[in-house]
This record gives C-alpha cells, sequence and structure tokens, in this order.
C-alpha cells in the first residue's frame, strides 16, 4: 500500500472508522452513513448552536458569535415570576451539518457543510462566513469562491457548500511526511479535519490529538 | 546574547541554553528580523523563572517553512493559537496571502483560540511544549 498523501476509498473508510470509534468514546457526535447505492459512505456530524441577536445594537455587536451566549445576557429580566417583558434579544437555533466524503478526482476527502434555522430555512453563505474564525476570514475574503463553493452532494443529492479540495494534498503532504518520521499510523482525516474544521467553526476536541497519532 | 526581549507580545525568549551555534535559515529566506514595531501594548516582563503563568514552548518547522532563530519561548499560559501563530509570522515576516498552521504530536492542529496552558498540561513533556509549524498558501 502506498503510504502517500494520497489514499483510496477504503483507506479513506479505515481512517474515518478509527475516528469515529474516538468521536464515541468521547460522545463527539459523529457518524458513518452508507449510501444506499454502493459501498460509498461518508462521515457526518450535526450540531446545534444558538445564534444571539440583539435588535436593540445591532451595529458591529456580538450578533455572530461561535459560542452558544448564556441567556442570562440576552433577555430582560421579568417584572414578574410569570411574565416575560419584551426581551431585546431574538434567540435563533441554527444547526449546522458536517460531512466528510471522499472524492475519486483528487483523492482526498473532502468537507461539504451546510447551516439551517429549524424551520428549515437555510442560511446563506454570508452567514456562514461569518462564523468563520477571524485568522481564516483574510484569505478567505480575498478569493472566498476558489474556496467555498455550493455543490450537489454526491450521496444526497442536496446542495452543500464545499471546502474545495484542490489544495489539500498541498497542506497535508509536509505535516504527514513529518509526522509518518515518527509514526507511521497518523490519522490522515483527524490532521485534516483539525486544520480545514475551523474554518468552517467546526473544532475537534484536544483529545482527537492523542488519537490522531496513535503510537500503539 | 542580545536577542531582544519580546516584551511588546508578552513572548520573550527563553533563558534556558539555546546554544545553536550557526543561525539556521532556509536558503530561500533572508535572516528574519523580530518585529521591530509593537503592534501590541507592552506587558510586565515576567522572568522566565515564573513558571506558573508561563510555560515553555519549543517551535520546529515542518517542511520548507523558515526555522526561526530563536525556538525557545517563554509564552504566557493564556495566550492562544492564534496569537502564537500571528506573532510567528510577524517575526518569519509571511505574508497575509501565506497561511500558517501549528501542531501538537506533529499531527493535530489545535483550534485558534485554545490557550498554550492547557495544551502544555496535556501534551507537555520536560518541562515544555513541542509545537511544529507549517506555512502554506492553503485555501485556493
Amino acid at each position: 500500500m502506498e503510504e502517500n498523501e494520497f489514499f483510496g476509498e477504503k483507506t479513506f473508510q479505515r481512517y474515518c472508522a478509527e475516528f469515529i470509534k474516538h468521536s464515541q468514546q468521547i460522545g463527539d457526535g459523529w457518524e458513518w452513513r452508507t449510501s444506499k447505492d454502493s459501498s460509498d459512505g461518508y462521515m457526518c456530524k450535526m450540531h446545534f448552536q444558538i445564534k444571539n441577536e440583539t435588535v436593540v445594537s445591532r451595529a458591529g455587536t456580538s450578533a455572530h458569535e461561535q459560542t452558544c451566549l448564556p441567556m442570562e445576557e440576552a433577555l430582560e429580566l421579568p417584572l414578574d415570576d410569570f411574565e416575560v417583558t419584551e426581551s431585546t434579544a431574538t434567540n435563533e437555533v441554527i444547526k449546522y451539518e458536517y460531512h466528510v466524503l471522499y472524492s475519486c478526482s483528487y483523492q482526498v476527502p473532502v468537507l461539504y457543510f451546510r447551516a439551517s434555522f429549524l424551520d428549515g430555512r437555510p442560511l446563506a453563505l454570508k452567514d456562514i462566513w461569518e462564523g468563520v474564525h477571524e485568522c481564516y476570514k483574510t484569505r478567505l475574503l480575498q478569493g472566498p469562491w476558489d474556496t467555498i463553493s455550493q455543490q450537489e452532494h454526491p450521496i444526497l443529492g442536496q446542495p452543500f457548500f464545499v471546502l474545495h479540495p484542490c489544495k489539500t494534498n498541498e497542506f497535508m503532504t509536509p505535516v504527514l511526511k513529518n509526522s509518518r518520521k515518527i509514526n507511521r499510523n497518523v490519522n490522515y482525516i483527524t490532521s485534516w479535519l483539525s486544520l480545514v474544521g475551523p474554518v468552517v467553526g467546526l473544532h475537534l476536541p484536544l483529545s482527537y490529538a492523542g488519537a490522531a497519532s496513535q503510537d500503539e | 546574547m542580545a536577542e531582544e526581549p519580546e516584551s511588546a507580545l508578552q513572548l520573550s525568549p527563553s533563558t534556558a541554553a539555546d546554544g545553536e551555534g550557526p543561525t539556521e535559515v532556509s536558503p530561500e529566506t533572508a535572516t528574519p528580523e523580530p518585529p521591530s514595531s509593537a503592534a501590541v501594548s507592552p506587558g510586565t516582563e515576567e522572568p522566565a523563572g515564573d513558571t506558573k503563568k508561563k510555560i515553555d514552548i519549543l517551535l520546529k518547522a515542518v517542511g520548507d517553512t523558515p526555522i526561526m532563530k530563536t525556538k525557545k519561548w517563554a509564552v504566557e499560559r493564556t495566550r492562544t493559537i492564534q496569537g502564537l501563530i500571528d506573532f510567528i509570522k510577524k517575526f518569519l515576516k509571511l505574508v497575509a496571502s501565506e497561511q500558517l498552521f501549528i501542531y501538537v504530536n506533529q499531527s493535530f492542529a489545535p483550534s485558534p483560540d485554545q490557550e498554550v496552558g492547557t495544551l502544555y498540561e496535556c501534551f507537555g513533556s520536560d518541562g515544555k511544549l513541542v509545537l511544529h509549524y507549517c506555512k502554506s498558501q492553503a485555501w485556493g
């Protein structure tokens, strides 16, 4: 088997299986789904975030933060026990979905994602970008159409945003070459997801770092 | 050794022996100089011996990323990965379109808002945290 930056579908599935095993150990919520028609599959995870918008002061306040905001800061104190006054804030729950698929043409994993309100209204790319970590924003905004685009999910056939895989090999190779000198069992998916995830608001808990390079 | 203390960015070279003889610099780049202007207001200069507040970090370059002249740094525990990335980028004079990634265990990139103190607790050994850094023209 070629120990290279590129790998085939079977290796992809193996990496995913290891990744999901750790996810299950820590309750991180990743699952494997298979396509009905073939043995192709993908990893997916869903999480919910409360997006807090303060109606009164709209200009530049914490309207779009990554972390859940404590409810106490958003709502005014109720007048009495049973009556809630008009709050100055509305809290919207956003559902984020992340799917990790394998790209045959690029021979690398690809991150598909989408976000929607609970009533099904999808979030626009602009809103998702606002959830992107500051450090990636400048770069993304320089050439957004090169990096995130909307495409049809290869298995579900629904529109998703995709982090384009054309550069994946380029930024994974130096890291893998280096880490594989020490440990040949580095999990590509864990490494890769730890890198690309924050760009779209997905953060892997630190415990994956231990699992990323199993010495045993 | 007159290594200019980076008090402005609240990082200071570790006073531990950093006796690497000749300067190691990648042939493609000029010797990186520390940033001359302080973008951040100066913090208190803490002696590196104050191990409660600062931890020792050893930075190692990956691939053809330029190697930093100073590799060992005493860093405040609350400094985030993002803060460290910004610092290294300035130190190496990377342009805005170049990304810099930091790894623990050589293979895992912590979230940008992760604090180095936490990473030290989880992955530090021999009194220091080893972090690998790699530059890339990622994202198209």
